[in-house]
């Protein structure tokens, strides 16, 4: 039952001439937030800098570089802070905390893999310390960051009812993400949304593989499960709808 | 194999692929091949999630009011206004 992978997405992004962010002017990733592969610097400044050359100048301290980096980036690393908390305020503060400590540490930067990869692999650690400082676990996700049976997905025997393809949107699925219990979220957004393999999230969570595997299960059944829901709630409310015309 | 156990052994076959036992399974039972279907669904669209949102202008505001207390950098004054 192999299931598909996508293809590494490049992302080329424009940045406008002074290397200044700008909401208007940072172009839209067109596809798939899969993490970026990118073996030559594709990312352009409009000047002509790559990304490359703002990274080394940002690294000998160039402010307006730095900026420019964070108008890049910043889309994302807030996209992945905000879907892993679910909470605007806690996304925007690590978001910060993410691109302060890129600052401090880009001089390590070696150039080993993509220098989205390696910035998101940093946001993603600032993510998961502050988590653990709120009382999330640093070793036993089976145990503490699992809800409660009752709370959890449930077998599917017997039960045979609509399929889900081609019935969700966007805006459901995010808000079923963000209603997800907080170790099944992270996972899912961390393997399915980012694109870790389990053998990454392991490592980064001091979890075994089983047990990213175990989540990852038990989020998509907890999905299918509020999407489902979403659903027989729309439906009801058209029906109703209906029988009022 | 019953659904029960095909359904136990679903978190660890699912991305990898499974034993032709379970192949068999999930040919032969809608209500398996449907959940396995819905969770392909799932992921696949999750999958094509874009980051929407911008951070508030206060995000940068704070990194670069930070920086120049920590004075780990030059603040980027005119830049901003390009």
């Amino acid at each position: 039952m192999p299931i598909r992978k996508s293809a590494p997405v490049e992302d080329v992004q424009a940045l406008p001439a002074s290397g200044a962010p700008s909401p208007q002017s940072v172009s839209e990733p067109v596809t798939a937030p899969k993490r970026t592969v990118v073996t030559t610097p594709r990312k352009m400044l409009a000047s002509g800098m790559s990304e490359a050359e703002a990274i080394d100048r940002a690294k000998e301290g160039d402010s307006g570089c730095f900026e420019a980096l964070y108008g890049l980036h910043k889309r994302r690393v807030y996209s992945l802070c905000l879907r892993m908390t679910g909470n605007t305020a806690e996304a925007e503060d690590l978001t910060q905390e993410a691109f302060l400590q890129l600052y401090r540490k880009i001089s390590t930067f070696r150039g080993e893999s993509a220098f989205s990869t390696w910035l998101h692999r940093l946001a993603v650690n600032v993510v998961l310390m502050h988590l653990r400082k709120k009382g999330l676990p640093e070793v036993s996700l089976q145990e503490t960051l699992e809800p409660a049976e009752e709370d959890g997905p449930k077998k599917d025997i017997g039960a045979h009812d609509q399929v889900l393809a081609g019935s969700i949107d966007r805006v459901n699925l995010e808000r079923a993400i963000e209603s997800l219990p907080p170790g099944y979220r992270i996972i899912f957004v961390l393997h399915d949304i980012e694109g870790y393999e389990h053998n990454e999230i392991a490592e980064m969570m001091g979890c075994s593989i089983g047990n990213s595997k175990s989540q990852l299960h038990k989020a998509r059944m907890k999905l299918r499960d509020l999407l489902k829901i979403t659903r027989a709630e729309r439906n009801a409310s058209r029906s109703s709808s209906r029988q009022l015309l | 194999m019953t659904c029960a156990e095909f359904q136990r052994e679903l978190p660890l076959i699912i991305d990898a692929g499974g034993t032709e036992e379970q192949e068999e399974h999930l040919k032969s039972c809608k209500v398996c091949c449907g959940l396995v279907n819905d969770l392909r669904y799932i992921a696949d669209q999750a999958k094509l999630l874009i980051p929407l949102y911008d951070p508030s202008p206060k995000v940068w505001d704070g990194i670069e009011q930070k920086l120049k207390v920590e004075g780990l950098g030059k603040p980027a004054q005119a830049r901003r206004s390009i």
